[in-house]
């Protein structure tokens, strides 16, 4: 049935979490994609017909017409599902950058097909360069702040020598715990690096 | 609290309250409540965001004076706090506007009147966004489909009007409260036949009301949103 490769692509999106990523599904496009080109071949076939008939394209309302009505159709219900995948797709890697920051991780880069890396790169630039004109970097202070100050250990090997807003240099080393401004420690939080101790 | 203060400082209650409400800082509040809750991008307020900014720099510059200085730390932590505060409301003005124009990006950039709504670096960041966005979405999908299949704004050559562009919901509900006594507004949604009714609104009252109909409203800063 015409369509229907479409619709289990746009499902497979809409089943998918919310702001998660599943990994592209190359396979199913180039198949919807090719069902497109197979439409557009029927529809110009419908036409010629027509048209060596010496019937008027426009005002006709034969079978070939009708005919080439549903191949017309079809075509653009495929092509806004396969835009509904790509830019729904699309959001969600913006909504990344907000997330997780600049730098794509390998397990979240897999699911992306190469345009889709190309355009997380670009839309990134995009974003830095505003925030680079406004002197402002936007992706901290994603919450209201609550202290100036917290609290927070060490998850990972961040390294010695890291320079912090106050010029003073400081030695995250694992399981290390440390009382940090908290725009210092929201980008390291973010990428997984640290976390928040309460209470 | 308010009263208490201004008692001590014998101005007249309601003096004191509308000059605490037109206070910068006021101001950013209420410009970052109104984009927050807003479906689509209200006027970039160009003149007070510049006033924030240097307010900013300056108590920047105020907080390392003190700490050079020695002042006692539970006074420049305070400092900091309130200096902190503002920095969120500043970012969070601008994310807001930034993820709007992320999400809309084709529909602002092709209405003069939502474009003349964003700041210059914002325009630079839509172009850009558009021309990536465009682009991607030509790599991915469009440049595989026949030929009169291929614009992003129109699902085919036939098309009148673009219809594949995402716009903001205008008629979504939205909470607000006007500040002074208003009357004629034109309700924009429900049955047909209450349209012709006029709806009033008395001050400090909540309303749950459809964006669209107080939509002119927002935007000369009578009603606020909340």
């Amino acid at each position: 049935m015409y369509g229907r490769k479409a619709c289990q692509l746009v499902k497979e999106l809409a089943s998918g979490e919310k702001g998660q990523l599943t990994p592209f599904n190359s396979d199913l496009f180039e198949q919807v994609v090719a069902e497109c080109t197979q439409h557009h071949l029927e529809l110009q076939a419908l036409i010629r017909k027509m048209q060596e008939e010496g019937l008027d394209v426009q005002t006709t309302r034969n079978a070939e017409h009708h005919g080439a009505l549903i191949h017309h159709l079809s075509l653009v219900r495929n092509k806004r599902c396969l835009m509904a995948y790509v830019y729904n797709r699309a959001e969600t890697i913006q909504s990344l950058l907000w997330k997780i920051g600049h730098v794509l991780p390998q397990e979240i880069e897999e699911k992306l097909c190469h345009p889709e890396v190309e355009y997380f790169k670009k839309h990134s630039a995009a974003l830095k360069s505003y925030m680079s004109k406004m002197q402002l970097d936007l992706t901290v202070d994603m919450v209201p702040p609550k202290d100036p100050y917290i609290q927070v250990r060490v998850l990972d090997d961040i390294g010695d020598g890291i320079v912090l807003s106050d010029d003073k240099t400081a030695n995250f080393a694992r399981h290390s715990m440390h009382f940090l401004k908290r725009t210092d420690a929201e980008q390291f939080i973010s990428r997984g690096l640290m976390e928040e101790l309460t209470g | 609290m308010a009263s208490s203060d201004a008692e001590g400082l014998s101005i007249p209650i309601d003096d004191y309250e509308t000059l605490l409400s037109t206070t910068d800082v006021e101001l950013l509040k209420r410009a970052w409540r109104n984009e927050k809750a807003a479906p689509d991008i209200l006027r970039f307020e160009t003149d007070l965001i510049g006033r924030i900014r240097e307010q900013i720099q300056l108590m920047e510059e105020t907080a390392e004076e003190k700490s050079a200085a020695g002042v006692d730390p539970l006074s420049l932590s305070l400092y900091q706090m309130d200096l902190d505060r503002a920095q969120f409301l500043l970012r969070s003005y601008l994310r807001i506007r930034i993820q709007k124009i992320e999400k809309f990006v084709f529909h602002i950039a092709k209405t003069e009147e939502l474009w003349n709504k964003l700041s210059r670096e914002e325009k630079n960041f839509a172009r850009r966004c558009t021309e990536d966005l465009k682009q991607h979405l030509e790599d991915s999908v469009l440049s595989k489909l026949p030929e009169n299949y291929q614009s992003f704004q129109k699902q085919s050559v036939i098309s009148e009007e673009d219809d594949m562009i995402p716009e903001a919901q205008l008629d979504t509900f939205v909470v607000c409260r006007s500040k002074e006594y208003l009357t004629g507004i034109q309700l924009e949604d429900g049955p047909v036949d209450d349209r012709s009714m006029l709806f009033e609104m008395e001050p400090g009252v909540l309303y749950f009301i459809c964006y669209k109909s107080i939509k002119a409203l927002v935007e000369s800063g009578k009603i606020d949103l909340l």
